[in-house]
């Protein structure tokens, strides 16, 4: 037995070196190793959490849009656009925007010509098609009259043809409000599936290696090198939804975005392929988190010693 | 310098006042004894009698109900799940069954149990530390095979290979001639004597009492829970359970 005798220690870099080494092989090469051998029973997993992170991201991209939709009746609703007919004289359009002005309801009133509207309809979607659709300027020349309070545009409102609909923007943000009541706890529901699936597929896991397992725990191996490549395997899981969701994602945003630009409908408004790569990122980054704290929960439950 | 006896050597593994209940049955009561480091010790008695259980105490796969279990200066009565693996490198474990990972040689089976408890271990030195190992079990020459191409002595042998290379003060083996046949069992014997006789703490459960004889070591006999004999290590009085 005394051949067993340890010899002299190695340099500390060396002995650094050793373990970076070790620790990635147990730790980060097994569980990559056991997710490939292991991916029949992960293929569940992926896919729920896949399809968890892809509704998130479609929910996001709908938060974007809504939010921008929000933001545009919101500043909408405390701007009335008092729209001239083309005849009116300048005394006319003077006397009705000193008559405007007078109101204490108005912060400020902007004149805005033909011309100026048509430049501000180049820059929304569809609607340059419809100003080269037609052989002159369709866009009336109007006042845009800001209100100091949204609760008071009834109240300046004075019959003129204006873009004022009461309540349009209430019904809007309730609309808002329950689609996204539904949407989080829809997801919410998804999000319990698909922690759950991935904690059983750790699980499966774990039964497929209860041997190795067991040896490790008798000999001493430290808790976390028990625990770690599950927690790592669960993270590559998430990752690879994450990658997948995020791809899947940021194709739809591009899609909306490019059909947006070329048709007379706006399909998401405010959406930006930056907003979209943000998105992706952002699914990227929450599929290892989700992958990992599933499955520190399953390995904390069938792995305690 | 003062002499210091046998006796008054600091224990290794102390047990005070173990109990240990499953649901409604007392597997352990009320058991006290000391094993010195380097003791040689049998732990005999029927099926049932609670051998298992009591080894399984010592490597804190359970908790006592009730009592104190100290290993090498540690509580495993009382130790945190952060602190087992602490406790686990100071006791080597060996099995009836062997459990060796099939997918692995012989070597590696060694190596594993060596690099999975202390990762500063680089794969060269845990190689040639295995190999050591089982060089001291006899088996050098099988390094490169796998289990299943191994006779059951040999795979135990591999099995204690790996519960020795860490170099543990303490060694438990549970029926570890339970499947072999006398000759290979009495091989095994003599291995674990050897290991005794540098400086290792090693307790034996078993049922055969051939072995128990001839070798002529401590023998702790339990018999419903309880331990009704500690037999020093020389004498070959009758043991009560074999002879009734």
């Amino acid at each position: 037995m005394g051949n067993i005798l340890r010899g002299p220690r190695p340099p500390r870099w060396r002995t650094v070196k050793v373990v970076v080494r070790n620790t990635f092989r147990y730790l980060v090469g097994g569980a990559i190793r056991n997710w490939l051998r292991n991916f029949g029973s992960t293929a569940p997993a992926l896919g729920s959490m896949t399809l968890l992170l892809l509704l998130v991201g479609l929910g996001l991209v709908g938060a974007v849009v809504g939010q921008n939709i929000a933001n545009t009746e919101a500043r909408d609703a405390s701007v009335l656009h008092v729209y001239l007919r083309d005849d009116a004289t300048t005394d006319a359009v003077n006397a009705l925007e000193a008559q405007l002005s007078g109101n204490p309801d108005v912060q400020s009133v902007a004149y805005v010509s033909k011309s100026e509207a048509l430049a501000r309809a180049q820059n929304r979607p569809g609607l340059p098609q419809l100003a080269d659709a037609a052989e002159s300027n369709p866009f009336p020349a109007s006042l845009d009259v800001k209100i100091r309070s949204v609760d008071r545009v009834g109240a300046v409102d004075s019959g003129v043809p204006s873009s004022y609909d009461p309540s349009a923007y209430r019904r809007f943000q309730q609309v808002l409000f329950w689609v996204a009541a539904v949407g989080i706890a829809f997801l919410i529901l998804l999000a319990f599936i698909a922690v759950t699936v991935t904690a059983n597929s750790i699980r499966a896991a774990i039964l497929s290696r209860r041997d190795e397992i067991g040896i490790m725990q008798l000999v001493g191996a430290p808790r976390w090198m028990v625990r770690g490549p599950f927690v790592i395997e669960g993270a590559v899981t998430g990752a690879a939804a994450g990658a997948l969701s995020g791809v899947l994602a940021l194709v739809v945003c591009v899609f909306a975005v490019q059909a947006g630009a070329s048709s007379f409908a706006q399909i998401a408004p405010g959406l930006t392929l930056k907003a979209g790569l943000v998105i992706g990122l952002f699914l990227f980054l929450a599929g290892p988190l989700l992958g990992s704290v599933s499955s520190l929960g399953s390995v904390r439950r069938h792995l305690e010693s | 310098m003062a002499d210091v006896t046998f006796s008054e050597l600091t224990p290794l593994v102390e047990f005070v006042g173990v109990n240990r209940v499953y649901g409604q049955v007392v597997a352990l009561d009320d058991c006290f004894f000391r094993l010195l480091p380097g003791e040689l010790s049998f732990l005999v008695g029927p099926s049932g009698a609670g051998k298992t259980t009591l080894l399984r105490l010592i490597n804190r796969e359970i908790k006592p109900t009730r009592g104190e279990v100290w290993v090498d200066g540690l509580p495993a009565h009382d130790l945190s799940a952060k602190r087992l693996a602490e406790l686990r490198r100071k006791v080597g474990v060996v099995f009836q069954d062997f459990k060796l990972l099939p997918r692995l040689t012989a070597a590696e089976n060694v190596a594993f149990a060596l690099q999975v408890t202390d990762l500063r271990i680089a794969d060269g030195e845990a190689r040639e530390r295995a190999l050591d190992a089982l060089d001291a079990v006899g088996l050098h020459d099988r390094a490169e095979h796998y289990p299943h191409e191994l006779s059951g002595g040999q795979q135990q042998r591999v099995a204690i290979a790996r519960a020795v290379v860490s170099q543990p003060p303490l060694l438990i083996a549970d029926e570890p001639t339970g499947n072999l046949d006398q000759e290979t069992a009495w091989q095994i014997s003599t291995l674990l004597e050897d290991i005794a006789r540098f400086g290792t703490t090693v307790l034996v459960a078993t049922h055969n009492m051939e072995i128990v004889h001839r070798l002529q070591r401590r023998v702790l006999t339990l018999s419903a829970g309880r331990i009704v004999d500690d037999q020093p290590a020389g004498r070959s009085a009758r043991l009560l359970w074999a002879t009734s």
